[in-house]
Formats: structure tokens, C-alpha cells, sequence
């Protein structure tokens, strides 16, 4: 039976244990169509990156399935025709991974990098990054982390970019910005 | 700067050799070093993607969007 990812964006305003009680619904849906779930992954309340039906923010859930076409479509169906669903995304892979996915492996490490480098270009979403962070309570400890982390990554982009003709493609990219 | 004018570094795909990044529409810090400050895909001749790759890397980018882990346009 081929592989499938599904990810799927639950309303932000169901609680945790609607979250499972939804997971399990679906999955039962699978299992009644001859698959199988072989892993359940809740990747928490995320922020979208644009507003979907007016929410900001919403409850990630990625299911690994084992299963026939048959149950994907009626996976589907059933996600469309839920209303706490506000998104999904059904991929087909070649093969299952066992172990966590990059959202939760490296949860920590990359909210810090990504802010060393918004920093460095001073980009208009600085501000409401930090702001994100701040709810979170950890500002104070990625703040360090950001620092030693900056030199890091600047030598992987930027050789890339500046060498002779590149150059000005930059300025350009960097007007784009701030056209606004 | 005391560089030789026109000279170029031989640039190599970041995705090719050995340990390199698997593409995953899930792994947002990878994907956000290929889109630009504006969100759009990074084009291939600054960030000396090989083109096989690069179509994989679109791919990607685009599901990303999909499920708002990346933005489409950054204002």
C-alpha cells in the first residue's frame, strides 16, 4: 500500500483534547478503509503565516498513513466536510519517516536562528518576532543563543550572493523590500 | 576590495554531495534561506541551486505556503 503524509490545520479555538479526539476520528477513518496510521504527530498551536478564515493561529496535526487510495479520498471527504479543519494536505511519499519530523526535533534552536538573521538585515518583521517570543517567555535565552549563532550563518548566504555581477541583483532585492 | 574583477567562485548546489539537507516542506528554516525578503522563491542563479534540485525546492516551498508554515508575500 503506497505512503501518505497528511498535515492537517485544526481551528485555534477547539481545545487539546478536541485535537486528539479529532486525530482519533480520522484515524479511525483509515482503519475502517483497510490503512493504517502509523504515526500520530501534534506539532502544537502554531501561528499561520497568513490568516486562514480569519484565524491567526491553529493546531497543527501530521498523521503517517499506510493505506489504499480508497481511504485517502474518504480521509478527505471528511476533512473538508469538518468544520474544525481548516486546512489540510495530503502528500504521497516514498517512504515513512519513524522518527520526529524537523518541527519538533528542532523547535528551539531555529526560532533563534531565524531572528539572528532578521536582525542582520533589519527586515520590517523584527518587531512582531520578537513580540512572538515574548509570549513564549524565552526571549531572554534565544537572545544569547542569536548572537553566537549570526557568524554562523552569514558565510553559508552571503559569498553566494556578493561575488561581481551578483551584486546587483542585491540592492535590488533589498529596494523590494522596503518598498513598503 | 582587492578582488580580481570578474572572478567567480565555483559554487556548489547545497543540496548535492554528501550530508546534504533533505527538501521537506516541513523544515521551515531550511526553506526560508531560499525566499527572499519578500517571500519570493530566490532564483537559482544567486543561491547556485542545481536546476534538479531547484524544481524539488519549489515544490516544497510552495506546499509550505499551502499549509501557512511560509508566508506568500511579506508586506
Amino acid at each position: 500500500m503506497p505512503y501518505y503524509e497528511s498535515v492537517y490545520i485544526a481551528r485555534p479555538d477547539i481545545s487539546t483534547a478536541q485535537v486528539d479526539a479529532l486525530a482519533e476520528n480520522l484515524t479511525s477513518i483509515v482503519g475502517e478503509n483497510g490503512g493504517a496510521v502509523t504515526k500520530n504527530e501534534y506539532w502544537g498551536l502554531k501561528n499561520l503565516a497568513y490568516r486562514i478564515k480569519k484565524n491567526r493561529k491553529g493546531h497543527y496535526t501530521m498523521l503517517n498513513i499506510n493505506a489504499p487510495a480508497v481511504a485517502i479520498s474518504e480521509l478527505e471527504r471528511n476533512m473538508r466536510i469538518n468544520e474544525d479543519v481548516l486546512r489540510y494536505m495530503t502528500v504521497r511519499v516514498d517512504e515513512l519517516d519513524e522518527n520526529p519530523s524537523v518541527m519538533l526535533t528542532s523547535r528551539g534552536p531555529r526560532d533563534s536562528r531565524d531572528r539572528g538573521r532578521d536582525r542582520d538585515r533589519d527586515g520590517p518583521r523584527d518587531g512582531d518576532r520578537k513580540s512572538v517570543a515574548d509570549a513564549e517567555g524565552n526571549a531572554p535565552a534565544t537572545e544569547t543563543t542569536a548572537a553566537e549563532i549570526v557568524p554562523e550563518i552569514v558565510p553559508e548566504i552571503v559569498p553566494e550572493i556578493v561575488p561581481e555581477k551578483a551584486t546587483d541583483a542585491v540592492p535590488e532585492a533589498a529596494a523590494e523590500g522596503n518598498e513598503e | 576590495m582587492s578582488r580580481r574583477p570578474f572572478f567567480r567562485r565555483q559554487k556548489s548546489c547545497p543540496f548535492s554531495g554528501p550530508n546534504a539537507p533533505k527538501i521537506d516542506y516541513k523544515d521551515v528554516k531550511l526553506l526560508s534561506r531560499f525566499i527572499s525578503e519578500r517571500g519570493k522563491i530566490v532564483p537559482r542563479r544567486i543561491t547556485a541551486v542545481s536546476s534538479k534540485k531547484q524544481r524539488v525546492l519549489a515544490q516544497a516551498i510552495k506546499r509550505a505556503r499551502n499549509l501557512a508554515l511560509i508566508p506568500f508575500l511579506i508586506k
